[in-house]
């Protein structure tokens, strides 16, 4: 019965991750555990067979900002990416990009996205997605929940 | 200026590193990650002033140089020309930053309400001495509330633009990719608008200090409070391939709004500034500085070009520290200009027109 429990949540997790919109899906896998992420991958490759790696490497993106007085766009800086773009059977394209210099972590997230881009995902896939994206909102409703604590009425003062 | 080549010090130079380094413990993943999870705020400050977001590599810059953050500024800004520029990613709005600290000095009711965050503003400063006989400081745990905080606020200025308070002027809007790049451009004054906040978001934190706190103690032309400031991450949005904008993960940002309290015209003038990592010193003293350069002033604090060319972390600190260097031909010719010019002294002093002069023989030494 548990594991009848365990099944139906896996396929309805399955169900709510492919009903993910694609940028949620992305905004998902650039964030998600970076161990989780590999591992998914990895159980992938053997379906997806040949990779070409178009691109694994490091490199810059400028952060524009807008001035909140006046509305001047700027540029707050750089933000080093590791960027990972793949193409697969039938010339599907896989992209990755993550903050930070894990070029594994971007090459995991091109797996995964030309996996469902060539519609071979697996219900993995979407479970992963799902689940990934509940632990994401809890970890901000926590952090959040832990900041409200500090809101003030400034009469007390 | 002139310098002279260093010669024959290869061994000297050799060992004068490694009597640097023999201070220090040897540098491994784990004393980098040690520093990234102790000191976040030292490891924000160093990116922001390099103006690159990467925490591991901060944390090693800083570690590698000891602790020296002009240097480990250096090294980040060095290593940051040996990356290409890949990407410009969607512009970040005030709107859209994930807030954990949101407080206004100027406005008590603010849209959203003030959130303290993250802070030490109203703890005992006392050094916990304790701590080095052996003692363990732990924090005691938060307690949550029920209901979380929204991830985002809404923008105070806004409220202020509906309620008259604040001018509704709005620059033109630019491509992304056109928008002026200090780092490409070079600085030329009047600085683009865009220029000057580039700037003051890579300045050097403790030289906006000075400046910014000049200001605050009269010698500028404002008066400054704080109308908005707040602490949060922004998502670095990038464009796939397929065309589908995404976020790539988040940064520690911070923002401020300064707020004159003398009104001109009718309505507020404020000032901005924003830069990578949580660094509220930096912030305020830049959108003060920011909200003193929209006057007319004498006050060289208050000056765009002063005040810019002076707060660049790695200019001004290389140029400190260049006089370290060899000026041997240079002063040499000083000594020289001296020398002639005391010779010269008794002979006018023998003429008997005047006593000699102290101002006069410098002038001839510098001439």
């Amino acid at each position: 019965m548990k594991g009848e429990d365990r099944a139906a949540t896996t396929s309805e997790r399955a169900v709510a991750g492919r009903n993910l919109s694609e940028p949620r899906k992305l905004d998902i896998l650039a964030r998600a555990e970076p161990d989780g992420l590999k591992s998914l991958a990895e159980s992938l490759l053997d379906d997806l067979g040949a990779v070409d790696v178009l691109s694994s490497r490091t490199g810059l993106a400028m952060v524009p900002r807008e001035d909140s007085v006046t509305g001047t766009l700027f540029h707050l800086g750089e933000v080093l990416i590791a960027e990972a773009h793949i193409r697969v059977a039938g010339g599907v394209e896989g992209y990755g990009a993550i903050v930070g210099r894990d070029l594994e972590r971007a090459m995991a997230m091109a797996v995964i996205d030309a996996a469902i881009a060539a519609d071979r995902a697996p219900e993995t896939v979407f479970a992963f997605l799902a689940a990934e994206a509940e632990r994401q909102a809890a970890d901000d409703a926590t952090r959040l929940a832990k900041v409200e604590a500090t809101r003030v009425e400034m009469e007390a003062f | 200026m002139a310098y002279a080549a260093t010669r024959g010090g290869e061994a000297a130079i050799g060992e004068a590193e490694r009597l640097f380094r023999e201070d220090l413990p040897s540098l491994t993943a784990e004393r980098v990650a040690m520093v990234r999870r102790t000191l976040p705020y030292l490891v924000d400050r160093a990116m922001g002033e390099a103006s690159l977001y990467e925490p591991d590599l901060a944390a090693l810059a800083i570690a590698q140089a000891g602790g020296d953050l002009y240097e480990a500024v250096l090294l980040l800004r060095a290593y940051r020309t040996t990356q290409p520029r890949l990407w410009t990613a969607e512009a970040v709005r005030h709107s859209d930053i994930f807030t954990v600290r949101r407080i206004s000095a100027a406005f008590k009711d603010i849209p959203g309400g003030q959130i303290l965050g993250p802070t030490l503003d109203y703890s005992h400063r006392l050094l916990k001495v304790g701590v080095l006989s052996g003692e363990t400081e732990a924090a005691d745990p938060v307690t949550p509330r029920p209901v979380p905080a929204p991830p985002t606020q809404p923008a105070l200025v806004d409220w202020q633009r509906e309620h008259g308070l604040v001018a509704d002027t709005r620059a033109e809007s630019v491509p992304l990719d056109e928008i002026p790049d200090v780092t490409r451009d070079g600085l030329l004054f009047p600085a683009p608008r865009a220029h000057r906040l580039q700037t003051l978001a890579r300045g050097d934190t403790g030289g906006m200090l000075a400046l910014g706190y000049a200001n605050m103690r009269g010698y500028g032309p404002t008066h400054p409070t704080v109308n908005d400031l707040r602490l949060g991450e922004a998502e670095v949005r990038l464009r796939h391939p397929r065309g589908t904008v995404f976020s790539a993960g988040r940064v520690r940002v911070s923002e401020a709004e300064m707020v004159s309290k003398a009104a001109s015209g009718g309505t507020l003038e404020l000032g901005f500034c924003a830069t990578f990592g949580w660094n509220e010193v930096k912030t305020i003293a830049g959108a003060t500085l920011d909200l003193s350069m929209h006057f007319e002033s004498d006050y060289p604090a208050a000056s765009e070009e002063f005040v810019l060319y002076h707060t660049e972390p790695t200019e001004a600190s290389g140029f400190c520290i260049h006089f370290k260097m060899p000026h041997y031909v240079t002063f040499q010719s000083s000594l020289d200009a001296l020398r002639g010019a005391n010779t010269d002294r008794p002979a006018k002093g023998r003429a008997g027109d005047a006593a000699p002069d102290p101002a006069k023989a410098v002038e001839e030494i510098v001439s």
